[in-house]
């Protein structure tokens, strides 16, 4: 995944803001040299004119089908034989060498107790149901009376715990416990269930452990509920290249992303808790996906306290979650269609909410035509909201590292400058600006954020940021702090451009799925 | 002269190649009797011309191959490691590939075993066209020291490529401690493994035998509809186009086969497809000789029809003609934390190169290619190292 580079200000740069304003030194090495050619803020140079205004996500807009949650799909296993295999500790391999030739419509039930595996659990069959004895809790590597873990600390390189190609699949009641990479990876498969599953790495703030816990991906009709996942190098609850996805009554801690919903059509993100990750729950399109991710509804979920230093941040890196500074509660990037009501934030030690354009990733156009040039932000709702406070006081934990994580280093260069024109701290909502590329500055909200009806904490100042981070970068990375503040704009809460009601059509999904 | 890094093969006493013309069907197994009615047209002339093609594959498609319990129900072999050597039966044909893919520094043997009265069809660049009833053996072992590849040589697993009437499937079979049968593990085995290397250091590892849904991981290309359909990936006319000794005679694979009524379509020597041996530097430029490692080792997912290749848009076939697409200053789709660098290729600098570090390193998550590899290619990665930085320096932005 491209690395964030609309700024590359240098260590020595931000060294001599740290060292004006006393914050925590930063720690890159010393030979990251000024680049000779000056930042580089070279977001789509040439998409400005291509570029739509941003109110709404395209010419056509295509709400989806009424979908209740449930499976939609062609496959089914009525009026078929149904086949239960059952195993029981002990009996790893024998289950093993039964999952590689399943019958379609079998549901393999795990017997209470620790299983140990030595390579994934591979499955290709349709209508196939894996179901133990419970989750557990956070912390049993291994399994009790009433749960059923699956071990694979001992596992072949490379292997996940499950993966699984087929429709109509059902994984429930069990762990995962330190699978070598993705603990629960379900690819190209029609309607998925995972209900009651915890994935767990042993080891907190780990960059070997793997990457995802729960993890569809190019799938359809997929429902996660009451699931947990903790300690995932890269996302907790992944949701990618989907269309249609329930998340709901789910538990994300201790992860890079808590829960992360990627190039996805339809997604309703219901009453969950993402706490403790490096950013809690985030919705965003990478370049050179096919899928144009689309109508997210956030709703009820606990978003605080996501303050984890970015353990998957290390040198050469290419991901884009290792580039998040901790702290961030929220971030929304090249997406569009976007309704968060009812959710909870505070104490996200850098934003609560952020609003990026893709061209932040990737500043080539070109590059996103797969998803129809698909890196621009627009069309978010945010109402209904409760912000506690506490966010945005302490940028990246003050572990400010420019190279590694541009954005936290830019935003606590600028905000530590504006402390000094009395700022207090980064807003709730911060938007970078960017989008539509090139766009005239006296257009306030040209993206249609719409920020309404939020519960702020007394005594909030500003509320919205518009950092015109191209414009903005530039001038930081080169030093110049007061003229790139200058160019920052800071709103109120009533400020009556994002006073808006949404956009149309509305969203629907999740209208007909029961609570 | 015997260099497994360079031209892996098994050791003499396993294969018994020699002995293979003379090998008929273990009468404790009978399984099939391959052919005991086709002709074995062993013209040294190496033309096909007592071929009776058109009256093959004229035939209604067989019932499906049933899968033994134990390898030596197919009936393909005779004798066992234990007893002095695996000898495939006659019309199971012995072959090599020019460059094979990587698995653990393992020395493997494979056979092709193409049905009485059924013929495969020559194709330039894809796989060869093998006819339903086919079967594809390779067999994985690991001779204690690799500076003595035919002493205390310890046998893994065989893998069958069965093709059914419905489509290729892969079978595992795994050797037991005694070394005198294989037996059906669908869903893979790990076994432990210590091997001494050319420059004399031990490696003690875990190896993974892979379980059959494991196996279209690699063997898949994604069809149409966007299905991934099982295929061979070993046997195509580049890899195959070589000398190898059949009943003591050096021949070429290809024309051996056709010799044998097996293959038909085969064009003239000088028009056939060659990928050289990559690590023979007489045998082709670097950049060849590194294309060819990356299509035997990488090419199988990292195709336009290969799931990986399709999500990550990395092509490494050896006729891709885009360098971006074969990873020129192109950043990864999902390469993850920690891999090396932002670009698959940054040429002049292996170093920041992703494809190189995950080739390189060990570590889980990282490593490629996803399976089949737990210890790393030294002289793979030395080669991909070399051709990177053969490359003009060049800026990725």
């Amino acid at each position: 995944m491209p690395r964030l580079q609309w700024t590359r200000a240098t260590c020595a740069t931000l060294l001599a803001l740290v060292g004006a304003l006393s914050l925590t030194a930063c720690s890159d090495d010393e030979d990251n040299k000024p680049d000779p050619g000056g930042p580089k803020v070279d977001a789509g140079t040439d998409a400005g004119t291509e570029t739509d205004a941003g109110t709404d996500a395209g010419p056509t807009v295509d709400t989806g089908i009424p979908w209740d949650g449930g499976s939609a799909g062609d496959f089914s296993c009525e009026g078929k034989t149904q086949t239960t295999l059952n195993f029981a500790p002990g009996q790893e391999e024998a289950l093993q060498d039964q999952v590689n030739t399943l019958v379609e419509c079998t549901t393999i039930t795990l017997a209470p107790g620790t299983y140990t595996f030595d390579n994934a659990i591979t499955i290709r069959q349709n209508g196939i149901t894996l179901v133990g004895a419970g989750k557990g809790a956070k912390g049993e590597g291994t399994g009790g009376a009433q749960s059923t873990v699956l071990v694979f600390t001992n596992a072949a390189a490379n292997s996940n715990g499950l993966d699984v190609v087929g429709n109509r699949f059902t994984v429930s009641d069990l762990a995962v416990w330190n699978a070598k990479k993705d603990a629960i990876r379900v690819e190209s498969s029609t309607d998925v269930v995972m209900r009651r599953v915890r994935t767990e790495w042993e080891k907190a703030d780990n960059e070997k452990n793997g990457k995802y816990g729960l993890y569809p991906v190019k799938s359809k009709y997929v429902l996660i509920e009451d699931c947990e996942a903790y300690n995932a190098a890269d996302a907790g609850i992944y949701v990618g290249q989907t269309q249609y996805a329930v998340v709901r009554n789910s538990v994300a801690k201790q992860n890079v992303a808590g829960i992360e919903i990627e190039n996805t059509q339809y997604a309703y993100v219901l009453g969950n808790t993402a706490q403790d990750n490096t950013t809690g729950l985030v919705v965003f399109d990478l370049p050179g996906n096919p899928i144009r991710g689309s109508d997210i509804r956030v709703k009820n979920n606990i978003i605080t306290g996501n303050n984890r230093n970015n353990f998957a941040s290390v040198a050469a890196s290419s991901s884009t979650v290792s580039q998040v500074p901790a702290g961030t509660g929220t971030f929304m990037l090249a997406s569009r269609r976007v309704e968060l009501t009812g959710n909870t934030w505070g104490n996200n030690n850098t934003v609560d909410v952020a609003v990026l354009s893709g061209l932040t990733i990737e500043p080539n156009p070109a590059l996103w035509a797969a998803g129809g040039l698909n890196f621009a932000s627009a069309d978010v709702y945010v109402h209904g909201n409760t912000f506690q406070g506490g966010s945005g006081d302490s940028v990246d934990n003050g572990n400010l590292s420019p190279q590694l994580r541009p954005l936290g280093a830019a935003l606590a260069a600028l905000y530590a400058y504006g402390e000094t024109k009395g700022s207090l701290g980064v807003e709730h909502l911060v938007w970078d600006g960017v989008d539509p590329y090139g766009h005239e500055r006296t257009q306030v909200n040209p993206i249609n954020i719409c920020f309404v009806e939020n519960t702020l904490p007394s005594g909030t100042g500003n509320v919205i940021a518009d950092l015109d981070l191209v414009a903005a970068g530039a001038l930081v990375a080169k030093g110049n702090f007061a003229g790139g503040w200058a160019l920052t704009r800071h709103y109120p809460a009533d400020k009556a451009e994002f006073n808006c009601a949404g956009f149309t059509p509305a969203l629907t999904i999740g209208d007909n799925i029961q609570p | 002269m015997w260099t497994p890094f360079v031209n892996p093969r098994l050791p003499v006493v396993l294969l018994a190649l020699s002995l293979a013309a003379c090998g008929s069907s273990d009468p404790e197994n009978p399984g099939r009797t391959p052919d005991s009615g086709t002709p074995v047209s062993d013209a040294g002339t190496g033309d096909a011309g007592g071929c009776d093609f058109d009256n093959m594959d004229g035939g209604s498609l067989d019932a499906s191959v049933p899968i033994p319990n134990a390898l030596s129900g197919f009936g393909l072999f005779t004798g066992s490691p234990a007893d002095g050597g695996l000898v495939p039966v006659e019309g199971n044909v012995p072959y090599t590939l020019s460059t094979p893919l990587f698995s653990d520094y393992a020395v493997k043997s494979r056979t092709l075993y193409i049905p009485p009265g059924r013929v495969a069809h020559y194709e330039p660049v894809a796989a060869l066209d093998l006819p339903v009833g086919t079967l594809i053996t390779k067999t994985f072992a690991f001779p204690a020291d690799l500076r003595k590849p035919d002493q205390d040589v310890r046998v893994i697993e065989t893998r069958v490529l069965v093709h059914q009437p419905s489509g290729w499937e892969a079978w595992p079979y795994v050797w037991n401690p005694e070394q005198t049968e294989a037996t059906l593990a669908t869903g893979g085995r790990s076994r432990d493994v210590t091997f001494v290397d050319l420059e004399g250091s031990t490696h003690a590892f875990k190896y993974s035998v892979p379980s059959k849904n494991q196996c279209q991981q690699c063997h898949h290309l994604v069809d149409d509809a966007g299905a991934q359909v099982m295929h061979p990936i070993g046997v195509k006319a580049r890899y195959l186009h070589r000398t190898n000794t059949y009943d003591g005679v050096e021949r070429d694979q290809l024309e051996h086969l056709a010799a044998l009524c097996k293959l038909d379509g085969l064009p003239a020597p000088a028009q056939l497809p060659k990928a050289p041996d990559a690590f023979d530097t007489q045998a082709a430029s670097l950049d060849t000789r590194a294309r060819t490692y990356l299509d035997i080792n990488c090419a199988h997912c990292h195709n336009p029809k290969g799931t990986a290749g399709i999500t990550s848009q990395l092509f490494l076939n050896f006729d891709n003609a885009s360098v971006f697409s074969l990873g020129e200053c192109k950043r990864p789709g999902s390469a993850g934390a920690g891999v090396g660098g932002e670009f698959d290729i940054v040429p002049g600098n292996h170093a920041e190169s992703i494809l190189w570090y995950r080739m390189h390193t060990e570590e889980s998550g990282k490593m490629m290619p996803q399976i089949g590899r737990t210890i790393h290619h030294a002289e793979g990665s030395q080669l991909i190292a070399d051709w990177i930085d053969s490359m003009p320096a060049k800026t990725c932005k």
